[in-house]
């Protein structure tokens, strides 16, 4: 299998001189294609960081990162944009909708900055608008809908393209357990009905669970991994709530 | 802490936001102190012999000026105000008292205003020396001009800024009062509604405008029906201009929305979806910058067009360098004797041009419509002047002229009566019954010439006769025989010329081409002058208006191309966007402010306001216009995507 990222001891340092905070601490991780990675830790513990590190939108203050085998650190910024635009999908925790654009204009922006055609676009968008049921607030704005409508929206606009690399940053942190579900079994087909490789962080162990692998992430290092192999995830879910305990920081829930 | 220090603070801490205001503020001192120390300058008023009339023009300048500075200020402080709407609901959050605030807004307006005016007045101080020296230059007198404070100029800004600066303070002392808490805080939340197309305001729009536009192509006669119709189009081009960018606009933007394959195709969909976002806000803007560009336009036009012409005006108005009437004294000698010893401007021609003055039958019927009404404001007086074909060619040929008329029998040609637009058409065919002591002559009009003879005066009706016919009737009347010289450089014949005017033979009603051409070049200058610094100031404030809109603009997007870099916009086509977003806003008031220019244009040359050839005035005043805002646009755009790629 081959390797999509490629993390090398990459540290983040924030603040200038007498007042700086690692909030990344020499963190090494590698993911092969078809992955679905799940990254959970106590607030504060870098997670956002390494997936901005990694989707290219914020520089590791040491360290490198290979994408596709290519060092981030030789791409140009073309380069980089283009590969946002065409392998990458990130759905932020703060969703970075844009307010001047209707839902619906928000969900195929990508595609539009892809130029992909018109009606490719339509349908892409009538596809994702049943999956997460917001057929009803296409046309409105976001300040006009809920946050969970928002969270749905900024998860519908990273996955339309059917990117790659699939980043996604809290996705269940505003959704009732339906809509959760919902939006996990999507990421679920999107990783293994078209090998995408899927980076999710979350608090939530049963979010957790659908992931292949678990790396816990503590005070900017890797504290530790768990991998769900053949276990069910009922048992997987149980280990993840073990090492919360032991971790801090986590939210419970029952299956 | 007091209220007074609060406030202090306030303007400290929030620098950056108060910057803007403030600067305006100053600008608007500056253009109106440095303006007003023109109209008091003691250096001006040595140097300019029509100063009175001058000063009358500033006056009514500085009306305008008073205006458009309060309206500046007021519009800035909107603005202003609108974004510290949330910091005063905070200071209500925490629990200060309505009055309170209130009065801290009030006195932090008071303090700005203040110091603008100071700040103002010193910068102005240093500009209204360079302007007085260009005014003076223009007016074509070099003199060195020292710095002066005039108190009276002091005291006007003083007053007409402490007015304006007493209503924004007491309108930000009751911004507290006029909303409720939560007004206050929704006041910069992002998004609002799209703006409704009115299918209604466009046909309004377009009417009253192809309305205003239409009765600028009606003739005018009287001064009633001029009032009459300049009200009539200014309350139509204004409300017309509205109309039209509030709603066709956003016509205009739903329609490039709704045509899908290119509005969802790359970066547009961004760039159209800006625009109409904000076109609510910006239709008022584009609007007074639309109507602000015609004026400055117009403005311009009009200065150059005078600068441009008032040489040709004046040859108009005085063809010959010298001109007096010959009764054979010897006062004429003494003329003669000063126009021949001025070495320096060497006689080229000198010519003797008789001239019949008969009067016409008041029962004419088919008199052209000019010499009808002639007719009837002078009943009683010979007014109608002959000379024949001869006289014509002869002073053609003295003043360099190619036009040349070949007359017989009764056939006329009416000289073109100036400050008219008259064509050969309104004479063509006509005739008119010259009377004369023994006979009444008949004439018809075969000709319309251009080329003027003597000095103009009122009645102006020349009519050019045959050789045959004039030498017939001068056996009848004894005609008046007009002296006239032509001499080489005649622009520069001050010396002579205020000698010929001193010897005081007013009977032989002496007249001279420089005379006329330095009265022509002082008001001209003054003119150019005057409008020239309107326009600067006008067009100062439209680019101001839009490069601070386009800037805090650029501010409130940095998150919104911050979004979009991050979800793979490459910085080319935020640029793109950026310059098209850009061009847009730029574009449109420009265009429609050169349509109106046009239009104003046309109405002044109905009236007779301005003259001559005005198609290279027109285009040197667009182009010039057009270039500044090349300038201001590359500006905008440069700072604009500094600001959102930081
Ligand atoms: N731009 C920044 N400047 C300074 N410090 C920052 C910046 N961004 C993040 N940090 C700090 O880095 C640390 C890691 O932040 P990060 O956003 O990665 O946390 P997180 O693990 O995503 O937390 P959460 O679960 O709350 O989202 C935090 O302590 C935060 O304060
Ligand atoms: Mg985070």
């Amino acid at each position: 299998m081959k390797m999509v990222v490629d993390v090398k001891s990459v540290k983040k340092v924030y603040g200038a001189k007498g007042n700086v905070f690692t909030a990344l601490d020499g963190i090494d991780l590698s993911v092969m294609e078809g992955e679905f990675i799940g990254i959970m830790g106590p607030s504060g513990a870098g997670k956002s960081t390494l997936l901005n590190v990694i989707a290219t939108i914020d520089q590791p203050t040491s360290g490198d990162i290979f994408i596709d085998g290519t060092s981030i650190l030789t791409m140009n910024e073309d380069q980089l944009a283009s590969f946002r635009r065409d392998k990458l999908g990130f759905l932020f925790q703060d969703y970075n909708l844009l307010d001047t654009l209707s839902v619906k204009e928000n969900i195929v922006l990508p595609l539009a900055l892809a130029k992909v055609n018109v009606k490719e676009l339509e349908r892409r968008v009538d596809d994702i608008a049943d999956t997460f049921g917001i057929r009803p607030i296409l046309e409105k704005y976001p300040y006009q809908i809920s946050g969970g409508q928002k969270q749905r929206t900024a998860a519908s606009r990273a996955i339309i393209t059917n990117p790659r690399l699939l980043l996604a940053d809290e996705p269940t942190g505003a959704l009732d357990s339906k809509s959760a579900t919902d939006l996990l079994e999507s990421l679920k087909e999107l990783n293994e009905h078209r090998q995408a490789t899927v980076f999710m962080v979350t608090h939530d162990a049963f979010a957790a669970s659908y992931c292949k692998r678990v790396l816990f992430i503590k005070d900017g290092k890797i504290f530790t991994e768990i991998v769900k192999g053949t276990s069910p995830r009922k048992e997987f879910f149980n280990k993840v709530l073990d090492v919360l305990s032991v971790l801090g920081g986590g939210t419970s829930d029952t299956v | 802490m007091t209220l007074f220090s609060l406030a202090k603070r306030n303007i400290i801490g929030n620098f950056k936001n108060y910057l803007l205001y403030f600067l305006s503020m100053i600008f608007s001192v500056v253009i109106y102190h440095t303006f007003v120390s023109l109209r008091y300058s003691s250096e001006i008023e040595k140097n300019i012999e029509s100063f009175q009339s001058m000063r009358s023009v500033f006056l009514q300048a500085s009306i305008i000026l008073i205006a458009f500075v309060a309206v500046f200020i007021w519009y800035s402080n909107a603005f202003f105000t609108k974004k510290r709407k949330k910091e005063v609901g905070m200071y209500s959050l925490l629990g200060l008292r309505k009055k309170t605030i209130g009065k801290m807004m009030f006195y932090e307006n008071l303090l700005m205003g203040a110091g603008a005016v100071i700040a103002g007045v010193l910068l102005s101080t240093l500009l209204s020396k360079m302007f007085t020296m260009l005014l003076l230059r223009l007016l074509g007198t070099d003199v060195d001009v020292g710095f002066t404070l005039s108190l009276e100029a002091f005291g006007n800004t003083i007053f007409v800024f402490t007015c304006i600066i007493l209503i924004t303070s007491i309108q930000g002392y009751r911004l507290i009062y006029n909303f409720n808490l939560i007004e206050l805080f929704q006041a910069d939340k992002e998004g609002e509604p799209l703006p409704e197309v009115s299918m209604i305001g466009v046909i309004i729009g377009t009417i009253l405008l192809v309305f205003g536009y239409w009765i600028a192509f009606q003739p005018v006669d009287s001064n009633g029906q001029i009032l009459r119709n300049l009200l009539l189009i200014m309350g139509s081009i204004v409300t017309g201009t509205y109309l039209l960018f509030r709603t066709a606009i956003v016509y205009l933007l739903k329609k490039a929305k709704e045509h899908k394959s290119s509005y969802y195709n790359g970066i547009n969909i961004i760039g159209t979806s800006h625009l109409l976002y904000r076109i609510k806000g910006n239709a008022r803007m584009l609007t007074m910058i639309a109507l602000l560009s015609a004026l400055t336009l117009s403005a311009i036009t009009i200065g150059t067009s005078q600068y441009y012409n008032f040489t040709t005006h004046a040859k108009q108005l005085e063809p010959f360098s010298y001109t007096y009437i010959s009764k054979g004294d010897i006062e004429e000698e003494k003329i003669k004797e000063i126009i021949y010893e001025d070495k320096n401007h060497p006689v080229q021609a000198e010519l003797t041009v008789p001239l019949l003055k008969v009067h016409t039958d008041p029962s004419d019927t088919d008199l052209p419509e000019y010499l009808e009404q002639l007719m009837a404001e002078f009943p009683e007086e010979d007014f109608i002047n002959l000379i024949s074909a001869k006289t014509f060619n002869q002073v053609s040929a003295a003043l360099d002229r190619n036009e040349k008329v070949t007359l017989s029998g009764n056939e006329a040609a009416m000289i073109k009566p100036r400050y008219t637009h008259d064509s050969f058409s309104d004479y063509e065919g006509r005739t008119i019954t010259l009377k004369l002591p023994e006979e009444e002559k008949q004439v018809r009009f075969t000709h319309l010439l251009e080329g003027r003879v003597l000095s103009w005066r009122y009645p102006d009706a020349y009519i050019v006769l045959s050789d045959e016919l004039y030498s017939e009737m001068e056996k009848q009347i004894q005609p008046v025989a007009y002296k006239t010289y032509q001499v080489k450089d005649q622009k520069n014949t001050e010396l002579t010329s205020n000698q010929l005017h001193q010897l005081g033979f007013d009977d032989l009603k002496l007249s001279t081409f420089y005379k006329v051409y330095k009265r022509g070049l002082e008001s001209a200058g003054q003119d150019i002058f005057t409008l020239g610094f309107l326009g600067l100031v006008f067009l100062a404030a439209t680019g101001c208006m839009i490069y601070f809109k386009q800037l805090t603009e650029a501010h409130s997007d940095k998150g919104r191309y911050e979004i979009l870099r991050k979800i793979g916009v490459r910085k080319k086509e935020v640029l793109t966007t950026i310059s098209k977003q850009s061009l847009f806003i730029f574009l449109l008031p420009l265009i429609v402010g050169i349509s109106h220019n046009l239009m104003i244009v046309k109405v002044l040359l109905g009236i007779n306001l301005i003259g001559g050839d005005i198609s290279i005035p027109i285009l040197t005043s667009i182009g010039f216009y057009i270039a500044i805002y090349l300038g201001y646009y590359i500006l905008t755009v440069n700072t604009y995507y500094k600001i959102v790629n930081l």
